[in-house]
């Protein structure tokens, strides 16, 4: 009886002296540690649908051009790149002496295999940039000339990983769904190491990468199950950035020594969708259909009270589809034009098309008698989402019209919205898939119902102007069309834009310096350029 | 010692309450409200057509009967089918998760036998002492202790105030060690405060049981028969006394199984231990199904295997009490 | 024989029992101490909302609102929304007990029938209940109510009904060994052999008898299905429209009250919960000790 307590407490003790020597555990000075609460879910490029894998594989495998530290254009595996003048045609010269991380040289053949690969089985997002295309020359095994039937406003060469055809010829669509690509090979500046599952992946320098030396030996990924405790490691100094801070932990950390919390614009925005499918069996409630009922309820909401309450102060008042990151490419409409904050100006609209509460209960009904009663619906786990739901709701009633709230998990919310037309609004949020407006404005389009297409929405001339700015390469007048775009559809009113969020990253002073704050992000980002050129802090 | 019938009949239970779990299993988690892949879409990052592919491909567009099917034979050649998330053999993520889970437990179950059993040997040898009172309530108080809250405090307490303990994962990221024996106490650094919380809820019922078999088994005859022959109160106690007490925490080690499955949840997911418990957790958000069937599976096998052992091994322990 | 047309209530000995256990339990250090905290617990739920009404809406203004420590003005500091922790906590323990309540409420249902029906029915009833209560026993509770939870849905009636239904299995097991020995004894028999029916002969002989062992048997199951909930609902499944113990945690946790150092909204939601189960559990250890004579000889 006293031995077992004894022991127990010898035990203790014990422990207690081993822990005061595991500080002996040395981590190299030239490895960038970052920290993050979710992990990839594979390696494969084709198929993986996780930002987390996206940032390690763009630090694996090169692209034709990358993105810069400000989002411009810079070479890859193409030094440079040119349109042929009837702009159907786009010519890459491929840098020469590139070889894969196995030794194996690479080639314009790899380039045309993977840009084949990719249009023939329409793979992952990047299928979409090669819809248009018709056929890839390769002239010389340093020249590719991709060609396509309608001139392309965004370069494929920004977006697409270029893959080893010797490790992927000969493989069928079903295959590559499959194929975990546990030990994947690109033409990177670092090599895959370990993925030890639920802990943290590894990379290591490639030496023999063509561009300048990066100043990190190793990157190593850590998983944390808990965004406290990732703070909680970057304040202990175990790593050295974190990807994504959520708003009160990021609001603790500002002020620790040592550490700074940065706030940047993203290119995401959340936001309330309504039900607009004109389907006779469509089972929403046709009032919704009235665009004066739209714009009333955009008029009620004062997106600068979501932003203060549901995001604590964490993001800028929604109204295009556009986020600010996108800087020029923004349509950025002057407030007072703007259909916000203005209950008065709400019930005036709702006044003038008829809808008046006839029987005092506080509701507006239409002139058939039917109230303007909808119901909302926001997944229960994205607590911004409810809160703003929920102050929706107040707003809406201040001016007559009754929200029913409903939270439901993600996975319900989707297949409601996706395979029903049992809804009328819902509150959900869009990340766009490439730093180019193409994605955002392509979201609502006719062709897109069925897919990314929420809102039932088609309008022809939107769809006739979305093919016109992708086959306009000028930019000046791309941006024409693109704000035209916006305002078209800003009017409306199928979307309710809330907010656009902050990214809220964070990373320690005292070990690496040279972050640069690139509009969407320092890291997890289109661009890998921070990893490339952060450098340590010296001693 | 046993009748052919008594195992066969054991066997047969068996047989059937894996069958009942194995379709029990099914049922749940593919007649749901909600298709996995429905997510995937929605972040952008791939197109209505591979989702499509996606879908056939685990056979989600099939009638339930003939994914039950192929379910079922997928079972019988031990292949748990593909994770929809990782989209690689569930096999593959659950043994490195199983290992993990199975140091925590291990670590875990040593503590709570050496802390619980030997305390309850204390307190029922002091029966009726203030030593014992005072026992019995901290195994009472330790019973009633969410394990989630245990470790927030821990974290807070040993973690974030005293930085004497690591406060998740299981090894210091990125660390390099100088020899064997750096890297064993760096784990152990961090397997202590996850172990110490999964093992305190248990420790209290684990005092509690020994206490109350052990008192039982102390005023039986036999106990008084060898008091009176003059064995010292240790001989008593121990041989005695203690074996035979064991019986009781035997059968609840079985159940011990489900409990610390739970137990083993909240602490993977409040210390960051990549294990099973917050594989389970993950893959219930994420309607992973396979892996979910295949972790179900898992634990509701150990505990039909523990429960079946500690059947068969009370017979044997205890000569009083066979099968008849 | 002549007992057996009485109704319970109106037995001296039933009325009698009732005295004597109560007082058997306020004797005991323990089970006294459960009794007190049960009745500081109950008067804190059902007078604590009354005094100091929380309000879930009322949230703080601007970040320095948010997670402030305590102060003349809140009791207990705010939470991640700036909102009061003392009414917060407060409004928690009606939710907590709500749920913990009406789920066991369930749970002793369902099993005692079971149990019941087990114990009566030999034979294929029985092995058919047994087989379905150990089906029970082995899954593991915890993965499964979250599975159930997460498809279902987080609404009050949902998790009440899916603590309610894993809950069962003990109690099923207890009355059925209890039903199954008072069966076969003698009073039992002689009525059967006289004719009364099935029903009467459960309703008036067995249930009463079996009814101490339920009751027992429901106190620690509450204290089981409070932790449940507790659990759940730092896992992120609970409810989240209404505030119990469990959500307060679980939003503690997730906007990094522990890393921030804000122990005034992880330790009194926690504490609530620890005094709650443990009021029950020396409520019902006393109880068990009492009723289960064995135990109570030795002591």
């Amino acid at each position: 009886m006293m031995r077992a307590r004894t022991v127990a407490a010898l035990l203790m003790a014990a422990l207690l002296v081993l822990t005061g020597c595991t500080r002996s555990a040395k981590t190299g000075s030239t490895s960038l540690r970052v920290g993050w609460s979710s992990e990839p879910d594979t390696m494969n490029p084709l198929t993986t649908y996780s930002t987390e894998a996206q940032e390690v594989l763009q630090l694996v495998y090169d692209k034709l051009t990358e993105y810069d530290s400000s989002l411009k254009p810079e070479p890859g595996l193409a030094t440079s790149f040119e349109y042929s003048s009837d702009g159907l045609s786009i010519t890459y010269d491929l840098r020469d002496g590139v070889k894969w991380h196995d030794g194996q040289p690479f080639t314009s053949a790899d380039v045309k295999f993977t840009f084949d690969l990719i249009h023939d089985q329409n793979l992952s997002e990047y299928g979409q940039w090669l819809t248009d295309m018709t056929s890839v020359d390769t002239p010389d095994a340093s020249t590719v000339v991709v060609n396509f039937s309608k001139p392309q406003a965004f370069n494929p060469g920004l977006s697409i990983p270029i893959l080893p055809e010797h490790i992927w010829s000969g493989k069928s669509a079903d295959d590559i769904q499959k194929f975990a690509n546990d030990q994947p090979i690109g033409t990177g500046p670092y090599t895959f190491v370990q993925w030890k599952q639920g802990e943290s992946l590894t990379i290591k320098r490639n030496d023999s990468w063509w561009g300048p030396e990066p100043a990190a030996t190793q990157v190593i990924f850590v998983l944390y199950g808990n965004e406290d405790v990732m703070a909680q490691a970057l304040r202990a100094g175990e790593v050295d950035v974190l990807t994504e801070v959520p708003p009160t932990i990021w609001d603790g950390l500002s002020g620790v020594e040592n550490v700074a919390a940065v706030s940047i614009p993203s290119f995401s925005f959340h936001h309330i969708g309504f039900n607009m499918s004109t389907d006779p069996k469509s089972q929403g409630n046709p009032l919704i259909l009235d665009q004066t009922v739209r714009q009333a309820l955009a008029y009620a909401l004062d997106r600068n009270q979501l932003v203060q309450l549901a995001l604590a102060g964490h993001g800028q008042p929604g109204s295009v589809l556009l986020p600010p990151a996108f800087g020029d490419w923004e349509l950025k409409i002057p407030a007072d034009q703007q259909m916000n904050a203005n209950p008065d100006q709400a019930n005036q609209l709702l006044d003038a098309a008829g809808y008046k509460d006839t029987n005092g209960d506080g509701v507006r009904e239409a002139p058939d008698g039917s109230p303007l009663e909808f119901r909302l619906i926001a997944i229960e786990s994205t607590t911004v989402d409810v809160r703003a739901a929920e102050l929706f709701r107040d707003a809406a009633a201040k001016v007559g019209i009754k929200l029913d709230l409903q939270t439901m998990d993600e996975n319900t919310l989707g297949k409601t919205v996706y395979n029903t037309t049992d809804w009328d609004i819902f509150v959900w949020g869009w990340d766009s898939g490439v730093a180019d407006p193409d994605y955002m404005l392509g979201i609502v389009l006719c062709s897109q119902i069925g897919g990314n297409n929420d809102i039932y929405y088609c309008n022809k001339q939107y769809d006739q102007l979305y093919d016109q700015q992708a086959t306009t390469v000028d930019e000046a007048a791309r941006m024409n069309i693109v704000h035209q775009m916006q305002q078209d559809f800003y009017d409306s009113a199928g979307y309710i834009v809330m907010w656009y969020q902050d990214k809220l990253q964070a990373y320690r002073t005292d070990t690496w310096t040279g972050w640069v704050q690139t509009p969407g992000g320092m890291v997890f980002n289109f661009t890998r350029d921070n990893y490339l050129n952060v450098t340590p802090v010296a001693a | 010692m046993f009748r052919a019938g008594y195992l066969a009949r054991k066997a047969g239970q068996l047989a059937v309450t894996l069958f009942a779990v194995v379709t029990f299993n099914f049922i749940l988690f593919r007649v749901l409200p909600g298709d996995p892949l429905q997510l995937i879409a929605r972040s952008g990052h791939l197109p209505p057509e591979a989702v499509a592919r996606l879908r056939a491909l685990f056979g989600l567009d099939r009638p339930l009967l003939v994914q039950f099917w192929y379910y079922l034979r997928n079972l019988s050649h031990a292949q748990f089918g593909f994770s929809f998330t990782y989209r690689r053999p569930v096999s593959s993520i659950l043994a490195e998760r199983m290992t993990n889970t199975i140091i925590l437990l291990g670590a875990a179950t040593v503590f709570i036998v050496l802390v619980g059993v030997g305390l309850g040997v204390f307190a029922a040898a002091r029966r009726g002492s203030r030593a014992d009172s005072g026992t019995v309530v901290t195994a009472l108080v330790f019973w009633s202790l969410p394990t989630f809250w245990t470790g927030m405090i821990l974290v807070f307490l040993l973690g974030v105030w005293l930085h004497a303990f690591p406060i998740s994962g299981i090894t210091t990221p990125g660390a390099t060690y100088s020899s064997w024996f750096d890297q064993t106490t760096d784990v152990v650094s961090h397997i202590f405060l996850p172990t110490v919380t999964l093992a305190l809820v248990d420790i209290g019922q684990f005092i509690l049981i020994t206490r109350s078999s052990l008192v039982d088994v102390l005023t039986e005859d036999y106990i008084l028969t060898a008091k009176a022959k003059g064995l010292s109160r240790r001989n008593v106690v121990w041989r005695h006394g203690v074996r035979n007490a064991l019986l009781p925490v035997i059968t609840a080690s079985a159940l011990y199984i489900s409990l610390v499955v739970g137990g083993a949840i909240q602490v993977e997911t409040v210390f960051s231990w990549p294990g099973m418990g917050r594989l389970i957790y993950d893959a219930v958000l994420r309607r992973d199904y396979p892996v979910l069937e295949a972790c179900f599976l898992i634990f509701a096998v150990t505990v039909i295997l523990a429960n079946l052992a500690s059947d068969l091994l009370y017979p044997v322990l205890d000569p009083r009490v066979r099968e008849t | 024989m002549a007992t057996a047309r009485i109704p319970l209530a109106d037995r001296p000995g039933a009325r009698a029992a009732l005295r004597r256990n109560w007082e058997l339990v306020w004797s005991d250090g323990l089970g006294r101490v459960g009794v007190i905290l049960l009745a500081a617990v109950a008067v804190i739920a059902v007078l604590g909302p009354v005094l100091f009404p929380f309000d879930p809406k009322a949230v703080g203004r601007t970040a320095a609102d948010i997670l402030q420590p305590p102060s003349a003005q809140h009791w207990l500091g705010t939470d991640e929304l700036g909102r009061d922790v003392f009414r917060a906590t407060l409004a928690g323990s009606r939710i907590s007990l709500l749920i913990g309540l009406t789920a066991t409420a369930i749970s002793i249902l369902v099993g005692a029938v079971i149990g019941l029906v087990a114990g009566y029915y030999p034979g294929w009833p029985d092995s058919v209940l047994m087989r379905v209560t150990d089906f029970f026993l082995v899954m593991p509770t915890l993965p499964l109510v979250i599975a159930l939870a997460a498809l279902f849905g987080q609404s009050l009636g949902i998790i009440i009904l899916v603590i309610g239904l894993t809950g069962w299995p003990s109690t099923a097991r207890i009355v059925r060994s209890q039903v199954l020995s008072l069966r076969e004894r003698q009073f039992v028999v002689r009525v059967r052999s006289l004719g009364a029916s099935d029903l009467r002969i459960v309703g008036s002989h067995i249930l009463p008898n079996v009814l101490p062992l339920i009751f027992a048997n429901t106190v620690l199951v509450i204290a089981g299905s409070i932790l449940s909930e507790a659990t759940l609902a730092f896992l992120g499944l609970g409810d989240p429209v209404h505030v119990s113990w469990g959500t307060m945690l679980h939003f503690a946790f997730v906007s990094g009250a522990t890393g921030r150092g804000a122990w005034w909204y992880f330790l009194p939601p926690g504490f609530g919960i620890v005094l709650v189960v443990l009021g029950f559990t020396l409520f019902g250890h006393t109880l068990d000790r009492i009723l289960n004579p064995r135990l109570r000889e030795r002591g």
